[in-house]
């Protein structure tokens, strides 16, 4: 206590003391302590939460009038107990300190939180630096560096490993505060629950009353209008009371379609961070961390062929090394290429899928009907030239997920109707001609390796 | 499977375990009841995953077997049947065909794999009580359990237990109930554990006035053990709070009331206690105590009760339903009301040990 909160308190005190009866005030108040004062709150330690829900229940008229007698305007009420410790020396047989130990982490689980997601199993890279450290700072000092906090990023780059670990940070230091994590479709889903049970106000205030907020997957929000109203409102009765909330979304929030505007400027407000897909080394990085987690051994050169071929996702990078993990300690065999290559082959050819691009299909067109590149692009169009050009859209189409418009701007700045009916043209082709469907399934067997 | 039965023993077996059935829809299992009939008798499980119950009833098992039926919809049509005869039948696809003189009903069921299995209890700490005195205890502390859930240490009731004693608790900030019941136990026993308010009330209406009740308290569970029934329940993580702290030490006055006389003032005079000034004041002079209720706009009432009393005159006023919901729960005739002064908590005793403090509220001016 400072010497400004220690002339305050005697204040409060001389202001209390005739309030309640000297009893109360002896056993309530006289181990109260204030820690902090400022404009608009005042900060009160209190031994164990006992004093908390007392005073609050008992006192707090009493405690408001001698803050308005002593500092001349009312002021929020906060309390901080120091439950854990004192409840320790209270009913301390070590046994008990045990159970509770391992009960904490049980309600971890409860909270729908897997206590393998924490800051210190996350591999930090130059692709989520940035959301890593917002993260921390948030778990740190909740509410107070960026609120809300909205994380984004494609499918398996840790999203969720991100909010559960600061879910789990805050739950580990403050026990009191309440943590709630859930993704947007269970809140829709409760919501729905609370309209047709007619019990929102319990819903509101189970929500309304969290410390800590994490929402999973905000963008399944879209297009649900009222879960969206009730949404904004508990965002703002949190905003407004200083209580943390993080997103997370597979896009940025501004193009997650069907959400609100206000919802949209509101999710903008704080701290937008990407997670992009890992490089190399981080991917690296991550498959070791993982092994060691797991206790594989693994040949330094299967880490390499798992971290080349697999760039788009950690949880699939993860599910690739527990396959060959288990193949390589189940069969005992060594584990070659072509094992692992056969092994993992689903996953490599999906991989294969979301890597390959216009150019690499252009070149191996070009190369098998012995064009050159250049004339993919050129705007001559012989049918010695336009055919296999529109072979190449036609696998560009089929194979990446540009649209109609890039494919056409890939393909010297044509439009997306040339596009298109390049694409009839071949699968009506395909299916009249044998050789033709012979060849293009070739072209495309010969790209997936 | 298939079995038969009275419609009196199914009803009584579903009566039991029907209460925890889950209201949430988010997993229709859980709305479900297990049975399982095996050599004469059907087992009946119901959970919502914090609380599970098992019971059964007597029947005529033709077929060994196990499915899940939806609870609330054969507890309905078992009840509405006409016949006490009831046949029921289960086929391969979880179907329960039941009959009953003219009536047939078939339901459709869920496989029960899909139910999840009550929790093991491996390592527990075992203690045996009379089911009535965990019951009495149970009656005399539980309607002062918190409903607030942001205090969610108090949405239940304590059991310490502690010096061969289980000290059963509950508080919701303005008033505490506590209750010590004598019970023989090693020290390694010694535990503070908190049942949430929702095992506590099935396990008020499971417990009867025979028998004895297994108590196993495990890793962030506990399991009550009826004989017949089976409750198992989570238990709410956290520390109680210091209750010890809220009991005042001596008391300047004692008040001896005999309990249903000065129950039914209480009742009659908070008839005139509005909702927003809700208290009624009891004001002590010699020989005397008038209890008055006043409700600006409405009215008043008034009523006073001959008392032994020689202190000094003084009012306090209460929330009349705080004072009145101990004395409803409590069997004694003789109460014991301790109190010190206008401003400081009143405290309820009987002969046994038994505790209710309650604070008093503001008397305006």
């Amino acid at each position: 206590m400072d010497e400004r909160c220690k002339a305050l308190w005697e204040k409060l005190s001389a202001a209390l003391k005739p309030q309640v009866s000297t009893d109360t005030f002896k056993r309530w108040f006289s181990a109260v302590e204030l820690t902090k004062a400022t404009e608009d709150s005042l900060t009160f330690r209190v031994p164990n939460n006992i004093y908390q829900f007392w005073i609050e229940s008992n006192h707090m008229a009493a405690l408001q009038s001698a803050i308005i007698s002593a500092v001349g305007a009312p002021r929020t009420v906060r309390f901080l107990s120091s439950t854990e410790s004192d409840n320790e020396n209270n009913f301390g047989t070590p046994e008990v300190q045990k159970s509770d130990h391992s009960s904490s982490k049980t309600t971890g689980l409860g909270l729908g939180l897997n206590p393998r997601n924490t800051f210190e199993s996350f591999v930090v890279g130059p692709n989520n630096q940035i959301a890593h450290a917002a993260s921390l700072a948030v778990a740190q000092a909740p509410a107070r560096t960026y609120n809300p906090l909205f994380v984004y990023g494609g499918v398996g780059l840790g999203k969720t490993h991100l909010m559960q670990a600061i879910g789990q940070y805050v739950w580990a230091k403050r026990k009191t505060s309440r943590v709630m994590y859930l993704s947007s479709e269970l809140f829709i889903n409760e919501f729905i629950d609370a309209i047709q049970h007619n019990t929102l106000v319990k819903f509101r205030k189970r929500y309304r009353q969290a410390g800590l907020l994490l929402i999973d997957d905000i963008q399944f929000l879209a297009g649900k209008e009222r879960s969206q109203e009730e949404f904004f409102h508990t965002f703002n009765t949190l905003f407004d009371g200083h209580k943390q909330i993080v997103l997370s979304s597979d896009r940025p929030a501004s193009e997650i379609a069907n959400l609100e505007h206000r919802l949209v400027s509101r999710f903008e407000w704080g701290l937008t961070a990407e997670l992009q897909p890992p490089d190399i080394e981080t991917r690296l990085a991550i498959l070791r961390k993982k092994a060691r987690a797991l206790q594989i051994n693994l040949h330094d050169d299967v880490y390499q062929f798992l971290a080349v071929r697999i760039r788009s996702n950690v949880r699939r990078l993860e599910g690739a090394l527990m396959r060959v993990a288990s193949f390589a300690s189940l069969s005992g065999k060594e584990l070659t290429q072509e094992t692992i290559e056969h092994l993992l082959k689903d996953i490599l050819l999906e991989e294969w899928r979301q890597t390959v691009t216009i150019e690499q299909i252009q070149r191996k067109v070009a190369e098998h009907f012995d064009v050159r590149l250049a004339d993919m692009t050129s705007k001559r169009r012989p049918a010695s030239i336009a055919f296999p050009r529109q072979v190449a859209m036609y696998l560009a189409r089929e194979l990446t997920k540009a649209s109609l418009n890039e494919i056409g701007d890939a393909f010297g700045g044509r439009d997306h109707g040339t596009v298109l009916h390049a694409c009839k043209l071949v699968k009506k082709r395909m299916i009249e001609q044998d050789n033709i469907r012979q060849t293009i399934s070739f072209i495309d067997s010969a790209l997936q390796r | 499977m298939k079995f038969s039965a009275t419609k009196e023993k199914i009803l009584e077996g579903l009566q039991q375990v029907q209460n925890v059935v889950s209201t949430r829809t988010t997993l229709p299992i859980l709305s479900n009841v297990l049975l399982q009939a095996k050599e004469g008798t059907v087992n009946l499980t119901t959970t919502d995953l914090d609380v599970g119950v098992r019971g059964g009833f007597e029947a005529n098992v033709d077929k060994a077997g196990a499915t899940t039926l939806p609870a609330r919809r054969l507890f309905t049509i078992i009840r509405e049947l006409p016949s006490s005869e009831i046949s029921v039948e289960v086929d391969g696809k979880n179907a329960a065909s039941i009959r009953s003189g003219q009536s047939f009903f078939k339901i459709l069921g869920l496989p029960e794999e899909e139910f999840p299995p009550l929790p093991k209890f491996e390592n527990a700490k075992v203690v045996t009580m009379r089911q009535k005195d965990l019951r009495d205890g149970l009656r005399k502390t539980a309607y002062a359990i918190s409903t607030d859930e942001t205090r969610y240490v108090l949405n239940g009731v304590l059991f310490s237990y502690k010096e061969n004693k289980l000290t059963l608790v509950a508080t919701d900030g303005r008033r505490l109930a506590m209750v010590d019941l004598e019970l023989e136990f090693p020290r390694s026993h010694e535990a503070d554990i908190i049942v949430p308010t929702k095992a506590v009330t099935e396990l008020a209406r499971l417990l009867t006035d025979d028998g004895d009740v297994k108590i196993s308290v495990g890793t962030g569970q506990i399991a009550f053990d009826l004989n017949s029934t089976l409750l198992v329940s989570k238990l709410i993580e956290g520390n109680y709070p210091n209750y010890k702290q809220v009991i005042p030490s001596e008391a300047k006055e004692r008040i001896t009331l005999e309990r249903e006389t000065f129950l039914n003032s209480l009742r009659r005079v908070s008839l005139l206690a509005s909702d927003k000034s809700n208290s009624i004041k009891l004001s002590f002079s010699k020989n005397n105590i008038e209890i008055t209720a006043n409700t600006p706009e409405v009215g008043e009432a008034r009523e006073s009760l001959p008392v032994v009393y020689k202190g000094r005159d003084f009012s306090i006023a209460f929330n009349p339903e705080f004072l009145m919901a101990p004395l409803r729960n409590l069997a004694d005739d003789e109460i014991f009301f301790d109190l010190i002064d206008e401003m400081s908590p009143g405290v309820l005793k009987i002969q046994t040990p038994f505790l209710y403090v309650l604070m008093p509220m503001r008397v305006s001016a």
